[in-house]
């Protein structure tokens, strides 16, 4: 499972326009319904319902929503860069300007962790937050996101 | 004259060489007692130092004193905490475990070696102990934080194991020397031998208490009394028959646990003369090996290590921890650490002292053993326990403080900090009342109550003792969320009182057999008891949950780590990574 089996060129968005984490997944779940076909209000309940059991907000300004939807025909990521940092509720307390959202199947099972697993790893790496936040298009976005090593199974 | 000045010149150039190895040693993460055990090889009769020192009484006396000082050390810095979780466990392993290690060794050495039975059984019980002090050292200089329950298990166990290994090996060298043991006088004189330590240490440590709480001294005084008397307690419980080092450890444990006077002063008095005991007992037990006959015993050595390792102290392991709660990676780590070390080696000199024929061939043995234990248990613990997930985080980062003794104060003490940027403080939480400094130094100014405090500010301040680790998270470094945090906490956060049913549903996790209901912390409950610990984990399938954080006793949040076996890259594949992010290239 690799980043680029699960975003496209045009599922990153280099200059989201939030001001609050609400109003960020609103927004994220209009472009993954563009993106995905399904209803936009379903990917914005399961994104919520999952906030609800604890943030996504994993800190050092990174976010990774996630959730599983039924008729999703195959794991779906979006990435956004904020144009301005927002507060997400994160465990550090930090504010968030770089969203990757993870969509899955509800029959994704163990496919649906070892993506998230892989998202999270390759946010982990300061080094590509970096380079994320300098940059501002999407196809400068989508190269960082899957040529950076983290990206691809070891 | 020169003579003299020439002896007192190597022993002081040999610990100065100690010292600047350390150096080394820290930066190739190599045990540094090994490297002590060197120094020793390297400057004895075999090696280019050449000095020829075959006196076995005069190393057991060094050795002897030396772990002395060591295992009083080992006590005072070993909370009650630690006995309260551990004790059980430990105590069977100190008693039954080694017992059961010498009788594996021994029959691997009866069977493989051609030794008779009572070499055999001597061989056992020589390297029958772990030793606090290569393991003290490991855990704590090492910068290993584990689970509690699994330190203090170790500690405690090397602690009092080491008299009951060379009470045995008594018995073996009587057995050896021919004389007619007595099966049925040895119980009485091995449960004399606990008594008398356990005893003489009790009453020593509340002396020692005494001494310091009640007596007025000169305060440099303090330190050296209170050493003397612990090798004074060591010596006289020797001498009435008790095991002087259960005594010493006993002594320190008292004393450490007490409100001492000057508490920070013996500390940093005793942690020098520890490191000085270390060296002294590792170089001069290098110095009387004689490399050159290692050869020749490189086969049996290398058996006897593998035995040990491999089968003794697994067996031994598994069987004394079976009827307590202890996951399986537990079990796996406390039988993989442990480690042999100096107290093997000293009680492979006393078939020499005793006179046996070929008595030689025991301690050039254990010397192997333990150098293959040091390199092969040694520099594997810190991956292993990483590997098993048994690290546990830090509470909080680390703070640069210092501890100022106020005679008369026992319960306070007077800290100074450097306010770290990343602090609480520093970000702006508010101070409660009892933090407030006393004095602020601000790069040449002194302030005494300043509006705000500043990173890099010099913080002085008086607090009740029991407070002072509070201070380290308003001061020292908050905790970030760095690589290894997130290999110690998990990818996400969640709350503890979330239903069950929810995680399940959200991330198919195996939970099948439990009420959907349930909150997550019952889990957590159910496997650890009341014993639940920041950094437990809970392996739920192909994810760990982690306690991320605690209050007062109960679980604020927990953590989920998605890649629990994906361990933190080391090594090579780190520098896989490193190269290819400087060359631009994908590591393949």
């Amino acid at each position: 499972m690799d980043i680029v089996d699960l975003i496209s060129p045009e599922s990153v968005v280099p200059n989201l326009r939030a001001t609050s984490k609400k109003q960020a997944l609103q927004e994220l779940a209009r472009r993954a319904a563009e993106l995905t076909g399904l209803h936009e209000r379903a990917i914005f309940d399961v994104l919520l319902e999952r906030e609800r059991l604890g943030t996504t907000g994993v800190g050092n300004g990174i976010a990774i929503p996630h959730g599983k939807l039924a008729n999703l025909p195959r794991l779906y990521g979006l990435f956004a860069r904020l144009e301005r940092p927002i507060n997400f509720d994160s465990i550090d307390e930090q504010p968030v300007d770089l969203i990757f959202l993870l969509l899955a199947p509800e029959s994704a099972g163990a496919d649906h962790l070892k993506a998230l697993a892989r998202v999270s790893r390759l946010l982990r790496d300061k080094g590509v937050c970096e380079k994320l936040r300098g940059t501002d298009t999407a196809e400068g976005l989508y190269a960082l996101l899957t040529e950076s090593p983290a990206s691809r199974a070891a | 004259m020169n003579s003299i000045n020439l002896i007192i010149l190597i022993c002081a150039g040999l610990a100065v060489a100690s010292v600047f190895t350390s150096v080394i040693a820290f930066r190739a993460g190599a045990p540094l007692l090994l490297l002590f055990l060197a120094i020793g090889l390297l400057a004895g009769r075999n090696g280019p130092g050449g000095i020829v020192f075959t006196d076995a009484r005069a190393a057991f006396l060094i050795g002897s004193a030396a772990l002395a000082v060591i295992l009083f050390d080992s006590g005072f810095h070993t909370g009650f905490k630690s006995y309260r979780q551990a004790a059980a466990p430990a105590i069977l392993l100190a008693t039954f475990g080694v017992a059961i290690t010498a009788a594996v060794v021994a029959l691997a050495g009866h069977s493989l070696l051609d030794l008779t039975w009572p070499q055999a059984l001597l061989l056992g019980t020589v390297l029958s102990s772990t030793d606090a002090a290569a393991l003290f050292f490991l855990l704590r200089v090492g910068g290993i934080t584990i689970r509690d329950r699994v330190r203090s298990t170790l500690e405690v166990e090397s602690g009092t194991n080491d008299p009951v290994a060379a009470a045995l090996t008594m018995t073996a060298v009587g057995l050896l020397a021919g004389g007619d043991i007595h099966w049925v006088g040895l119980a009485p004189r091995f449960a004399a031998e606990m008594g008398g330590g356990a005893l003489f240490g009790l009453a020593g440590g509340t002396a020692i208490v005494l001494v310091v709480n009640r007596l007025k001294l000169e305060p440099g005084l303090y330190p050296v009394v209170v050493m003397s008397l612990a090798i004074l307690i060591f010596a006289l419980t020797n001498l009435v028959g008790g095991s002087g080092f259960l005594a010493a450890y006993l002594a320190g444990l008292v004393a450490g646990n007490a409100r001492l006077q000057w508490a920070g002063a013996l500390r940093r008095f005793q942690e020098g003369i520890t490191w000085l005991a270390q060296i002294a007992m590792f170089v001069t037990l290098g110095l009387l090996a004689t490399p050159s006959h290692f050869f020749a015993l490189a086969a049996p050595g290398a058996l006897a290590a593998v035995a040990l390792i491999f089968i003794a102290r697994p067996i031994a392991v598994y069987i004394c921890l079976a009827p307590f709660h202890f996951s399986k990676r537990e079990r796996f780590f406390i039988a993989w650490v442990g480690l042999r070390g100096a107290v093997s080696i000293l009680l492979g000199l006393l078939p020499m002292l005793g006179g046996i024929p070929g008595g030689e061939i025991f301690f050039d043995i254990s010397f192997l053993v333990v150098v293959a234990s040091l390199v092969v248990q040694g520099w594997t613990v810190r991956p292993l326990a990483r590997w098993l997930g048994l690290i546990v985080p830090e509470r909080s980062g680390p703070a640069d403080r210092m501890e100022i003794d106020l005679p008369g104060l026992a319960d306070r003490e007077l800290v100074a900090y450097v306010l770290h940027p990343d602090s609480g403080v520093a970000q702006g939480r508010s101070l409660p009342r009892w933090a407030r400094p006393l004095l602020v130094r601000r790069g040449q100014r002194v302030l005494s109550s300043p509006r705000q405090l500043l990173a890099g500010d010099r913080v002085y301040l008086m607090v009740p003792r029991v407070q002072v680790s509070l201070l380290d998270t308003l001061f020292g470094r908050s905790r970030g969320t760095g690589d290894t945090d997130t290999a110690l906490y998990g990818d996400f956060a969640v709350g503890p009182e979330i239903p069950l049913g929810s995680l399940r549903e959200a991330y198919d996790l195996p939970l099948s057999d439990v009420d959907d209901r349930v909150p997550l912390s019952e889990l957590f409950r159910r496997e650890f008891r009341t014993d639940i610990e920041l950094g437990d984990r809970l392996q739920l399938g192909p994810v760990d949950l982690i306690v991320r954080d605690m209050r007062d006793g109960k679980i604020t949040s927990v953590g989920i780590s998605l890649e629990p076996w994906a361990k933190p890259q080391i090594g090579w594949e780190r520098f896989k990574t490193r190269l290819s992010a400087i060359l631009g290239i994908p590591a393949g």
